[in-house]
């Protein structure tokens, strides 16, 4: 199946700063795709050139076989919604969510205005005023206002970081339904692995404007390429090996009080279940949690430990 | 006990020295006699009603009028744009243009005056009637590229942007965007402009010519000629003028945000 989105060889740059370099990324129609990456990394830079935001400094942009990369994002066909909403003030969440529409001259205007607000929920706000609404409203509506254009893509900027932890539970659940109904392209953009890992079905791993790793979420959580992604994913422990390469384990897969290795316990916090405990040894830093139930180690104390072998996994880069 | 008196002394000596003239110009005003003067010898409204039948005064109101109403449009028309690509956009610059256009506020209004003359009219032969216009223009754009960038800047961007994305084309996203968000700031700053042409004396002093006179310069030579309360009356209208639109404005805007 041919690619829906294409970035085929973009370099994107503000000025002399250059935020990302050579990229190449085909997106399948309707699927969720999640950029993923510290910040800096090019992720939201990216999705503005998505959008049409940024004019790409080389390389071409393409939306269901159309070559966009001079497109003005008015023309485009795609939907953005915005990690600060953005929002119109001076309109009410039902002129909001007409906005694109009327300027469209789009005819049953009130009848496509009001299914947007159910999409999301929201028909019974249609006469306020934006500012009387909480923020989780106000995402909802800017979700309504890109999803009655029909965009053919929509991109999210960090949708969910702005919204407290309950909130955000129930705005990925919204966000997963919305794109099995609607079966929309999504493209959104995150620092956050577990956001990405619950969400998207391909992860898009950034790292200084360039693509770190691009796999589902299983690929990138169970075989990182690098120290880079395997500390995105979780693993703690990352050790280099002879040839270049490096091997990697999670907290949890650390046995401590027993083994080949010794170490001297740096720091120790408590986390319910568990203790999460980091040490110096002569082959690096380590990190293991190990269940609170069992005897606590004292910082200072020096403690056998072991990473084994068959809970490793092996990294083709070290850095 | 002490510093509270002390408190109530300082207000009430700045109270009488912000409000007492105000007051003194409306008892004078009111006065049945015939010279300026205070305290006022009777009452009447005679010289309330002289100040509507004296020719120049109509005249001169009406110029005053349309030079602040008409130069403070100008500045907003050529302000507004201005204020807008300052703040959004990184025009090298910017810092250096800002510097300018508020020059009128800081260079003594003799000095421009006598400038605008000197280099402007008299050598280009341009006339009294526009120059005084233009200068007034000059004279408020410097508030409305404040007064309106102050409010530009507390629009956000992606606004912006998320109008382009559902259609919009830039001037579209500019006029159903962010001209709706800095109305107030467009108001307010119309409103100091006005305030501060109406009042405007040392540059129309330079500008003013046989036929032309801004009301403000109009009074003053009234007052050469005449001694009477028409002036005191004339004042009293006017600060009566000034307290309603300022008044309004804070009704219906909060001018007190802006400035």
């Amino acid at each position: 199946m041919s690619d829906y989105v294409s970035l085929k060889n973009l370099t994107l740059a503000y000025g002399k700063t250059v935020a990302v370099e050579g990229l190449n990324l085909g997106v399948r129609k309707g699927e969720l795709i999640a950029l993923l990456g510290p910040s800096g990394c090019g992720k939201t830079t990216t999705m503005r050139a998505i959008a049409g935001l940024l004019t790409p400094r080389s390389g071409r942009i393409s939306i269901d076989g159309r070559d966009v990369t001079r497109v003005p994002p008015s023309r485009r066909e795609v939907g953005l919604v915005f990690q600060s909403y953005a929002l119109f003030p001076h309109l009410s969440v039902y002129e909001n969510v007409a906005f694109g529409l009327r300027l469209r001259r789009e005819p049953d205007l009130d009848a496509k205005v009001m299914a947007g607000l159910e999409t999301v929920g929201l028909t019974e706000f249609a006469k306020r005023q934006v500012p009387d609404l909480s923020g989780g409203q106000q995402q909802r509506v800017s979700l309504a206002r890109s999803l009655v254009m029909k965009p053919k893509v929509l991109l999210l900027d960090e949708p969910l970081s702005n919204l407290d932890a309950r909130l955000r539970l129930e705005m990925r659940t919204e966000l997963q339904r919305v794109q099995k109904d609607t079966g929309i392209t999504m493209v959104f953009v995150t620092h956050d692995q577990s956001e990405a890992l619950a969400l998207a079905d391909r992860i898009v791993l950034m790292r200084d404007g360039r693509i770190e790793q691009l796999g589902t979420p299983e690929e990138i959580y169970n075989a990182p390429v690098s120290g880079f992604a395997a500390d995105f994913m979780g693993f703690e422990t990352i050790l280099p090996k002879e040839n270049g390469g490096g091997q990697a384990w999670r907290p949890g897969a650390v046995i401590l009080g027993t083994g080949p290795h010794s170490g001297v316990i740096r720091g120790v916090s408590f986390a319910g279940e568990l203790r999460e405990y980091v040490l110096d040894s002569q082959i690096g830093v380590v990190k293991a949690d190990v269940p609170a139930s069992r005897d606590r180690f004292e910082i200072g104390q020096s403690v056998a430990f072991d990473l084994p072998q068959a809970s490793a996994v092996s990294l083709a880069r070290f850095d | 006990m002490n510093s509270r008196f002390s408190t109530w002394l300082i207000l009430g000596l700045t109270l009488t020295f912000l409000i007492g003239p105000f007051l003194i110009i409306i008892a004078a005003a009111l006065s049945a006699g015939n010279n300026l003067a205070f305290p006022p010898q009777g009452f009447s409204f005679k010289w309330v009603i002289k100040v509507f039948q004296i020719e120049s005064f109509r005249m001169s109101f009406g110029v005053s009028m349309f030079l602040a109403i008409g130069g403070t449009f100008l500045a907003l028309v050529l302000g507004v744009p201005a204020a807008y690509a300052m703040t959004r956009f990184k025009v090298p610059g910017a810092e250096g243009v800002k510097l300018i256009v508020s020059s009128p506020i800081i260079v003594p209004g003799i000095i421009v005056g006598l400038a605008l003359l000197r280099y402007f009219v008299i050598p280009l032969g341009v006339g009294i009637g526009p120059a005084l216009f233009l200068a007034h223009t000059a004279l408020v754009l410097p508030y409305a590229v404040r007064v309106v960038s102050a409010s530009m800047e507390n629009l956000r961007v992606d606004m912006e942007e998320a109008a382009l994305l559902l259609g919009c084309t830039r001037f579209g996203a500019f006029r159903r965007i962010v001209l709706p968000n800095i109305r107030g700031g467009i108001l307010a700053a119309f409103i100091l402009g006005f305030v501060t042409s109406f009042n405007q004396v040392p540059v129309s002093l330079f500008l003013s010519g046989p036929g032309l006179r801004t009301l403000p310069i109009d009074m003053i030579a009234y007052m050469e000629i005449n001694y009477d309360p028409s002036v005191a009356a004339l004042s009293a209208l006017l600060a009566f003028m000034s307290i309603g639109i300022v008044f309004t404005a804070e009704r219906f805007i909060g001018l007190s945000r802006y400035v």
